[in-house]
């Protein structure tokens, strides 16, 4: 291709402004050091297992050492031995569990009969569940079947949940609902 | 040497795994859609969305094949975009990963001539004119992490590493391919960096799978400035 005079005035006007624009008004250094900097450098790494389905992934989670302590990342754990580091799409959305604004973040009511949720306080709803659980259970507690075994069991009450729960939480809830001698004990990812 | 991704589509299962990991690192929102009649979603690329899984339905040798794609920026070993922008401020090149990077003075380009420049329709721009892409996690590969997208993968499909290295796995694994599929290729495995493994017609998979004579490439004007590039650099120094 040939040059001619008009188009090299043209270029080299072009090129005049483009050496201005990068030597005066923009220093490049600092975009170019961005790339150098990792958004999860100064955050405290836990391991976890993601809490969606039985394969048992193992994740990082990145937090916050400012004192806030939010998620700043959750990735698959390259030393996990069951996923070595992969996770689908589910388990790559893991920080959506806690850092999303359309969490719900207080406990939500609708009474019977009513078509609105109204947002109530922890201490008004615990109680309430407390009250409705004891009432059902003792209401219907068998100690004896009908053969006069012991058995110990509500058949009135089932627990289904929860998938956002991990080993350990799994494990505590377990123990309250076997001790309140609750039989239908069920996951809805089993379901 | 720079990095390079091998895919290989086919096994692909389609999670998206690598979209969602991809939106994650990079704090990318969601998008709004409606469903268009497939899983494929959202619709397209966007400013938002830097990694998309392409899914079409074809009928091949009287069998259904559903075919996956994870469309994603290819890196090129000589980008159009860099070399149409011209200027370093908005569209460079790690010399360090090969990884082409767009900065926010993207804003001041043409952001139509740029997306037009790009042979494989990549670079989406936002409201206000800033052209946003993959980044090949650039941070995370400097600082020996691979890109999000292929540490998610959960089914290898997606490999990454040193330029030659990839391209030998890649080679090794077309091979192994052709045995069950024969048309299948490698896409432009010379032109760019991140190497799709195909297992029929790459335009079945998407319509810019590889680079055409009818899209991207450099116009006039943009190569007459290549032309003057080591020229514009003595002047810079």
């Amino acid at each position: 291709m040939e040059l001619n005079r008009r188009d090299f005035i043209k270029i080299s006007g072009a090129t005049a402004a483009g050496v201005a624009v990068s030597g005066l008004g923009f220093d490049l250094s600092q975009v170019k050091s961005h790339a150098s900097m990792l958004k999860t450098q100064y955050a405290k790494e836990t391991t976890t297992i993601c809490c969606y389905c039985a394969v048992g992934c193992g994740a990082i989670v990145h937090t916050s050492k400012r004192g806030d302590g939010r998620v700043i990342n959750i990735e698959g754990d390259p030393d996990h031995v069951i996923n070595r580091g992969s996770l689908c799409s589910k388990g790559s959305a893991l920080k959506q569990l806690t850092e999303n604004e359309n969490r719900l973040t207080e406990p939500m009511y609708r009474a019977p009969y009513s078509d609105k949720w109204q947002t109530v306080s922890w201490d008004w709803a615990l109680e309430k569940i407390t009250d409705r659980v004891k009432k059902t259970r003792d209401m219907t507690f068998e100690k004896t079947n009908a053969k006069g075994q012991t058995v110990n069991r509500t058949t009135r009450i089932a627990s289904l949940g929860s998938a956002a729960m991990d080993n350990e939480e799994c494990w505590i809830y377990q123990s309250l609902m076997r001790s309140l001698g609750l039989v239908y004990i069920e996951h809805q990812a089993r379901i | 040497m720079s990095k390079s991704i091998f895919i290989d589509t086919s096994i692909c299962t389609a999670c998206r795994a690598c979209q969602v990991a991809c939106k994650q690192w990079h704090d990318l929102p969601a998008e709004t859609t409606k469903n268009m009649g497939s899983f494929q979603n959202p619709p397209d690329l966007s400013f938002s969305t830097y990694k998309l899984v392409r899914m079409t339905e074809e009928m091949i040798n009287g069998r259904l094949e559903w075919l996956f794609f994870p469309d994603q920026c290819r890196h090129c070993v000589d980008a159009p975009c860099l070399e149409t922008a011209f200027d370093e401020t908005a569209i460079y090149r790690d010399p360090a990963t090969g990884a082409i990077l767009y900065t926010r003075n993207t804003k001041q380009l043409d952001a139509d001539e740029i997306i037009g420049s790009c042979p494989y329709n990549i670079p989406r721009k936002a409201a206000d004119g800033t052209l946003g892409k993959c980044d090949m996690c650039n941070d995370r590969v400097r600082n020996g992490l691979k890109p999000a997208c292929v540490t998610a993968c959960p089914t290898g499909a997606m490999t990454f590493g040193d330029r030659d290295e990839i391209l030998a796995s890649a080679n090794k694994r077309l091979e192994k391919v052709r045995q069950k599929f024969p048309k299948a290729m490698l896409l432009d495995p010379n032109e760019v960096n991140v190497i799709y493994l195909v297992a029929f017609d790459p335009k079945l998979y998407s319509e810019y799978a590889v680079a055409s004579a009818d899209r991207g490439g450099l116009s006039r004007g943009v190569a007459l400035r290549k032309m003057m590039g080591p020229f514009a650099k003595l002047l810079k120094v």
